[in-house]
């Protein structure tokens, strides 16, 4: 049995008057891969934007309920949101590179959390970061270059490295793969398998194909409401909610 | 399952994969009764009738199999569906070989002599009967998902088991009356191990029609019956 890593509980979202979600109870356990599913604004991304407080950013956005990382309260008003997002890197749709070097676009995160002093200390993380996002034989001689000259597939590696830069512990990924070819897909999905011997990670994705591929716990979402979560190979063979059977099996959404 | 695939084409391909197994299943219904009729009536004249209607059933096999492969390519079915999907192909290979054994039946009708007694062929009637039975309630089952239906079928084999151990003593007893008997007789024994056989196919299709319709496997070994040792 795997150890939780996030724990949310009687978690509601309200953009305004408007909930986003309803009393989500759901466990993230450490060192796997759980992927969240349903169809568009059912709350799956407003869910995965509270473990990194992504949404107080959103002025009229309230939320109430409990959310625990390690035992830790993420709502806690007292919290360093700087600290919490060093431990939990985020990895969006569209890769977002900075306008910056590939080298600069690693070594930013290490550089503003106080990471790697010396130049070979930023070196070595910077290295480090491209090898375990499985980008470093392919820019480790053009580190100069900027980030966004890079192939698409290549962009979001590169912002994989950015997130593990600076040593987290949870990684979220919101459709990653959305904006990519089927091969940069794979190494994509191929780099989650990787990764999670060492992260916490959490995707979220449009794809039932790729839930299944890279996750071995899938919650399904539809309008603000957790409706099912379990094993992953149980909920593509044989959901126990029909909601999440008809959603699966293309009949709504 | 109430509501429809958002794809009109998705369902259809369904549909059409579940009314394809079905015409395989009647088909080879038929087929396993007629194979029955020559072997008690001893009626040689239908045997290429039977033997023409397995290239039938196989050419059925062949375009279910092509059709799965379509849907599982173009769909990436889930859940019910992969079950549906997977399930036929299952179903499609236990139909394809109770075909075989009805066509190896029919094959056996040549050499048997037109005056066969009654007691030699009473029992090994009352086994195909059994079969027939099971094999149109395993199809019944299918097609409306009976999980209850499906499990009595698998439970009953055991009766099959039974039948097949009588029909075989009174086929050895025939035999051990006059050595003369051997040629025919050893063909009959073919007969009746081959219904057995396809009596297991038919608890196959039991056990499939059961995960298919609850997603999980039977659990437990099935009731036997007595077995003639090979």
């Amino acid at each position: 049995m795997s150890n939780i890593k996030i724990k949310s509980k009687n978690l509601d979202v309200f953009y305004g008057d408007k909930q986003a979600l309803f009393d989500v109870n759901l466990d993230l356990n450490e060192k796997e891969v759980t992927a969240l599913i349903g169809p568009s604004g059912c709350g799956k991304s407003t869910f995965i934007r509270c473990i990194n407080r992504m949404n107080d950013v959103i002025d009229i956005c309230k939320v109430t309920g409990n959310i625990e990382m390690d035992g830790m309260d993420i709502n806690d008003k007292n919290l360093d949101v700087v600290a919490l997002r060093e431990k939990v890197g985020m990895v969006f749709q569209k890769p977002n590179p900075f306008p910056k070097s590939i080298y600069d676009n690693i070594s930013y995160g290490p550089k503003i959390h106080g990471k790697g002093e010396t130049k070979s200390e930023l070196d070595q993380i910077v290295e480090n970061s491209l090898k375990k996002s499985a980008l470093w034989e392919e820019v480790k001689d053009r580190l100069d270059e900027p980030g966004t000259s890079l192939s698409g597939g290549q962009q979001q590696r590169l912002c994989i490295a950015r997130a593990i830069s600076v040593n987290p512990e949870v990684i979220l990924m919101d459709e990653p793969c959305s904006a990519l070819d089927p091969i940069a897909t794979a190494k994509i999905e191929e780099l989650i398998d990787e990764l999670k011997k060492t992260y916490t990670i959490v995707i979220v994705t449009h794809s039932m194909a790729q839930a299944v591929r890279v996750s071995q716990k899938t919650g399904f979402f539809h309008l603000g409401k957790l409706i099912e979560v379990g094993k992953t190979e149980k909920i593509f063979k044989n959901p126990d909610n029909k909601m999440t059977q008809d959603y699966i099996t293309g009949r709504f959404g | 399952m109430s509501n429809e695939h958002t794809v009109k084409s998705y369902e259809e391909e369904l549909q059409f994969l579940k009314d394809s197994l079905i015409k395989m299943g009647s088909l080879t219904e038929s087929q396993l009764s007629d194979a029955m009729d020559a072997v008690i009536k001893v009626d040689k004249d239908s045997i290429e009738k039977i033997i023409k209607s397995d290239e039938e059933i196989n050419k059925f096999r062949s375009k279910i199999d092509t059709q799965i492969m379509n849907l599982l390519v173009k769909r990436a079915p889930m859940a019910i569906d992969l079950r549906e999907t997977i399930s036929s192909l299952k179903i499609s290979q236990d139909l394809e070989r109770i075909g075989d054994l009805s066509k190896s039946n029919a094959k056996k009708v040549k050499p048997l002599p037109l005056d066969l007694p009654d007691e030699l062929l009473g029992n090994l009637k009352r086994l195909g009967e059994l079969v027939m039975k099971q094999l149109n309630d395993v199809l019944d089952s299918y097609v409306n998902k009976n999980f209850d239906k499906a499990k009595e079928v698998w439970e009953k084999d055991e009766q099959v088991d039974d039948l097949t151990y009588i029909a075989m003593e009174s086929v050895i007893d025939f035999l051990s009356k006059d050595k003369k008997n051997l040629d025919f007789s050893t063909h009959l024994i073919f007969a009746t191990k081959n219904l057995e056989r396809a009596g297991d196919h038919i608890t196959n299709i039991a056990e499939t029609v059961c995960y298919l319709v609850k997603g999980e496997y039977l659990k437990g070994s099935r009731p036997k019956g007595k077995v003639i040792q090979e």
